[in-house]
């Protein structure tokens, strides 16, 4: 690491560098009524021409096209296309669950990227942590602007890890608060005991496309473990005897490829992506091998 | 397939074991703690049916499964299971094993002997004893001994099998059966095993009152040796014979060496073979019938001249291989050359006349003095008179212990019956000889009387028993119960003959006209100073003491080994003991024995096998299962943090 300061303690410069020069890629176009840098499917009035249509009674004369009506003595209407902008909800799962390995860690890292792409490319940015079941998220308010950067920052520097807050009931208490079209960025391990099927038709509905990003440490992607164990869940605190652990690995591989696959099932009936990292991957390999690969981002 | 049994079944409550095992396994199971982020994914792995299946959770439990298996593997061998074998279960059972010479030979050179090959039958078959049974080893050769008392003590048993060793005598079956016959009385005796190399007497006068398994051991290997060695007196000394034999298919040069009180007198290389083996027919020439017709080995005749006692030393060096050592020296005490001493008194005319033909006497009373001692003492009256013999001939009285039985009255009597072929009797004819002195037996006794008082009748009248003889004690009594001054016996042919056949008898006691070698197991009586104490002492360090009785016979001296042993009288006596068997020489074993009434008995070769006792095995897997399990459960499962 070179001696200059640190922009941020999450990542490097140079990685937030070649971050600010990426833009997430949404598979529709979900964007809100104000102006912004998205073009919508709708006319509008931006600089990129779009179609040409025959002039009606009330059209504003401005956008006449005087040209062709000197060649074919018929009026034109030019069209240009309306440019909306682009929600990005980001939601960061602080629970205790995600302390373990790098995937709070990772969440963060990956949440700081995402902000600082929609920052770049004019989007509202908003980010949510979900830590304790019984308090309201921590939330830092819709902004904009490469000068919101630094408050991304460190609101995402300073969340405090630990909390029971399952990622449906986060989702739940987010969508309360938020308003507008775009991305939900959902960075989480997704491990609840919860239904996920309505957090999810609750983001489609609010107009949320869904990146949900599954972050898993190596416990959990490869557990290591033989024997008769008492497993204690780091969340809640419960416990769970479990005889001849190795001879169940089989099974536990099975349950989290099934997870995997209802969660990414989910997301895709929804329009939604849906991938699963192991958190101990870089973040650069992630962000701009992985997700490029993946169409998540260019 | 035979299922197995248990001798101890009652500890199978020990099963009862495992409730508590299984409460307490589920109760006090020591699971690590391991912090994992959720429980989800755990949970739902543990509600799957696939992993609730029996099989599934019966893995998962591999601990208690372990610890099952170890309960079970205690408990089963301490219900003390074992296997049947073809052998029927039998508590009480007497061991035989033959120790005679012959199981001393060696199978090949440097090989085992056939007692070291039965040890280690017989030490298989107490590894598994089983608790419910006991053994009895008895040592059997020319006598039975009972090694141990019938004992499940295995370390006892294992000890006594370790000090048993081949002994020096020929075999003699009938007294080991004898003593199992008498330990049945005490204890319930179904069968006896019999572990012998087959080298033993086929004919056996014992009727078997149990089931008899004879375990027969391969014969030993090639071997030779001296089977007879004797000697005659001849007019210038002494003819000394010595037959040498080899087991069957034995061909071998030897080397011999005759010693005369230890001086080499001649050596000499001879060619000794044994009988042919038929290998077709796996029958050995020369036994049976023929063995009489086709004598085989090497005959030798030496002649030795001495005045006085001599002891001769045979010995064999065979040179090749040699199964069996014991045989190959012999033995043979040469006694003094003298006449012998003979006592009749003088109003015995018709006994000296006759005695005065016959040559190398000296008769007494006569000119020189009547020694204390004779070889042949002549009576008319009871025997206690005059001096002391080993031979003596009464004439015309009734002994003291006969007088009950047996009476004479004038009259006639003829002798109707007596033993050619005795001694005393040979070559003389006693038909139409007139007796003056009739037998009269008292009412009520019969032949069978007289010889529960030790007599044995050698003629008879009708009315009663004319002539008798009683040996015993180193001494024979003969009794001629009529006088034949009052017969016509005197005037017959017959007379001078029975007259010298009496002396024949008291050279033959004397050891004047022959002598033998003396086969080991028991010393001849021999005549000593009476009512004293003498110390044998023998080769192998063996040494014996006894008391000579008052008539100065010293009896019932063991001799076991082969070798010389020394009776320290105040002249030291040396004696030497000979295998001298042609039987053990000759290492033939028979495939069966035949018992009276057509029982016979065929040796079996294939091992006896008891029933087989599994508990050792469950043991082990007990202790495998706790290793196992020690392991399994001090083993940090991998991937626990800390």
């Amino acid at each position: 690491m070179d001696n200059t300061t640190q922009f941020t303690s999450l990542m490097e410069n140079a990685t937030l560098a070649r971050a600010e020069r990426m833009r997430m890629l949404p598979m529709r176009r979900r964007t809100n009524r104000s102006r912004g840098e998205h073009l919508a499917g709708k006319g509008g009035t931006s600089t990129e021409f779009n179609d040409y249509r025959d002039y009606v009674a009330g059209d504003d004369m401005r956008y006449v096209d005087w040209n062709i009506f000197s060649r074919l003595n018929r009026p034109y209407v030019k069209q240009y296309r309306h440019e909306e902008e682009m929600h990005v909800v980001i939601l960061v799962d602080a629970s205790a669950s995600m302390q373990f390995g790098d995937k709070f860690t990772r969440a963060r890292q990956l949440a700081a990227c995402f902000a600082v792409m929609g920052l770049m490319n004019i989007e509202k940015v908003s980010v949510f942590a979900c830590q304790h079941a019984t308090q309201t998220p921590l939330i830092l308010a819709p902004c904009t602007g490469r000068i919101s950067m630094k408050r991304i920052f460190k609101f995402l520097e300073e969340i405090p890890p630990g909390g029971d807050f399952p990622i449906e009931k986060a989702v739940e208490s987010v969508l309360i608060q938020h308003r507008g079209r775009g991305i939900a960025v959902l960075l989480s391990d997704f491990l609840t005991f919860g239904a996920l099927e309505r957090p999810m038709n609750m983001l489609f509905s609010a107009g949320l496309e869904v990146f949900a990003i599954q972050l898993l440490s190596g416990i959990e992607l490869n557990p290591d473990l033989t024997g008769d164990l008492r497993f204690v869940d780091a969340e809640t605190g419960h416990t769970l005897d479990v005889s001849s652990v190795g001879d169940l690995l089989g099974f536990y591989h099975e349950h989290l490829n099934g997870l995997q696959e209802h969660l990414s099932t989910l997301c895709r009936q929804r329009s939604g992506r849906f991938i699963c990292l192991d958190s101990s991957q870089p973040l650069e390999e992630i962000l701009f091998d992985v997700l490029k690969r993946k169409g998540w981002v260019q | 397939m035979t299922l197995p049994g248990f001798s101890a079944l009652i500890n199978a409550w020990w099963f009862l074991l495992l409730i508590p095992l299984v409460i307490f396994y589920f109760l006090k199971l020591r699971r690590p703690r391991v912090e994992i982020p959720s429980l989800a994914l755990w949970r739902q792995v543990i509600t799957d049916q696939r992993v609730n299946s029996p099989f599934q959770k019966f893995r998962r439990n591999l601990l208690l499964l372990l610890q099952i298996l170890l309960l079970c593997a205690l408990v089963i061998g301490a219900m003390q299971p074992y296997l049947y074998s073809n052998a029927r279960h039998v508590q009480n059972l007497p061991v035989m094993i033959d120790t005679s010479a012959s199981m001393a030979a060696l199978d090949a050179p440097g090989g085992r002997s056939r007692l070291v090959e039965a040890k280690e039958k017989i030490g298989r078959l107490i590894d598994d004893l089983l608790p419910d049974q006991q053994i009895c080893l008895i040592s059997v050769n020319s006598s039975a001994r009972r090694l141990t008392d019938f004992t499940n003590n295995k370390r006892l048993l294992r000890e006594t099998l370790a000090r048993l060793e081949p002994s020096h005598v020929p075999s003699r079956l009938v007294d080991g059966f004898r003593l199992t016959q008498a330990l049945s009385r005490g204890n319930s005796i179904e069968s006896a095993i019999l572990m012998s190399d087959g080298n033993v007497p086929q004919d056996i006068e014992f009727e078997l009152p149990f089931k008899l398994n004879f375990q027969k051991l391969k014969p030993g290997g090639a071997n030779v040796g001296i089977v007879d060695f004797n000697a005659r007196r001849s007019r210038t000394g002494w003819e000394v014979f010595a037959r040498i034999e080899g087991a069957p298919g034995t061909k071998v040069q030897a080397e011999y060496e005759l010693r005369q009180n230890g001086q080499v007198i001649k050596s000499e290389l001879i060619s000794i073979e044994g009988p042919r083996i038929n290998p077709e027919k796996a029958v050995v020439e020369g036994e049976g019938d023929k063995k009489a017709d086709q004598p085989t080995g090497e005959r030798l005749m030496f002649k030795i001249s001495t005045d006085t006692a001599a002891m001769l030393e045979l010995r064999l060096k065979p040179d090749g291989f040699d199964a069996l050592d014991v045989d190959n020296v012999a033995y043979l005490s040469l006694p003094r050359p003298r006449q012998l001493e003979v006592y009749c008194p003088e109003e015995m005319t018709s006994f000296r006349n006759a005695l005065a033909i016959v040559p190398g006497l000296n008769i007494y009373p006569g000119s020189d003095a009547t020694p204390p001692a004779v070889d042949l003492k002549f009576a008319e009256g009871p025997i206690a008179t005059g001096p002391e013999s080993r031979v003596n001939l009464n004439v015309g009285f009734i002994p003291d212990d006969l007088a009950a039985l047996v009476e004479l009255e004038s009259g006639l009597a003829e002798i109707v019956d007596w033993q050619r072929t005795s001694p005393l009797l040979q070559h003389v004819q006693l038909l139409d000889v007139q007796i003056g002195d009739q037998p009269k037996l008292a009412k009520g006794i019969s032949e069978r009387d007289f010889e529960a008082a030790g007599y044995e009748i050698l003629a008879e009248s009708r009315t009663g028993p004319l002539i008798l003889e009683r040996p015993g004690d180193g001494r024979l009594d003969l009794c001629m119960l009529f006088h034949p001054d009052r017969s016509s016996l005197v005037f017959r042919v017959g007379f001078p003959i029975l007259v010298q056949n009496v002396t024949q008898i008291a050279f033959s006691r004397a050891h004047l006209l022959d002598a033998k070698a003396i086969p080991t197991g028991e010393i001849p009586a021999r005549k000593l100073e009476p009512e004293k104490e003498y110390h044998v002492s023998g080769p192998h360090g063996y040494a014996e003491t006894g008391t000579s009785d008052k008539h100065g016979y010293l009896m019932g001296m063991n001799a076991p080994f082969v070798g010389q042993y020394e009776i320290n009288s105040p002249e030291t006596e040396r004696i030497g003991a000979s295998l001298v068997s042609s039987q053990e020489t000759s290492l033939v074993s028979v495939e069966k024995l035949i018992f009276p009434e057509n029982v016979t008995v065929t040796a079996g070769e294939a091992e006896v096998k008891g029933d087989q006792p599994l508990w050792g095995w469950f043991a082990f897997a007990g202790l495998a299962l706790l290793v196992v399990e020690w392991w399994f459960f001090q083993k940090k499962p991998a991937g626990v943090p800390g």
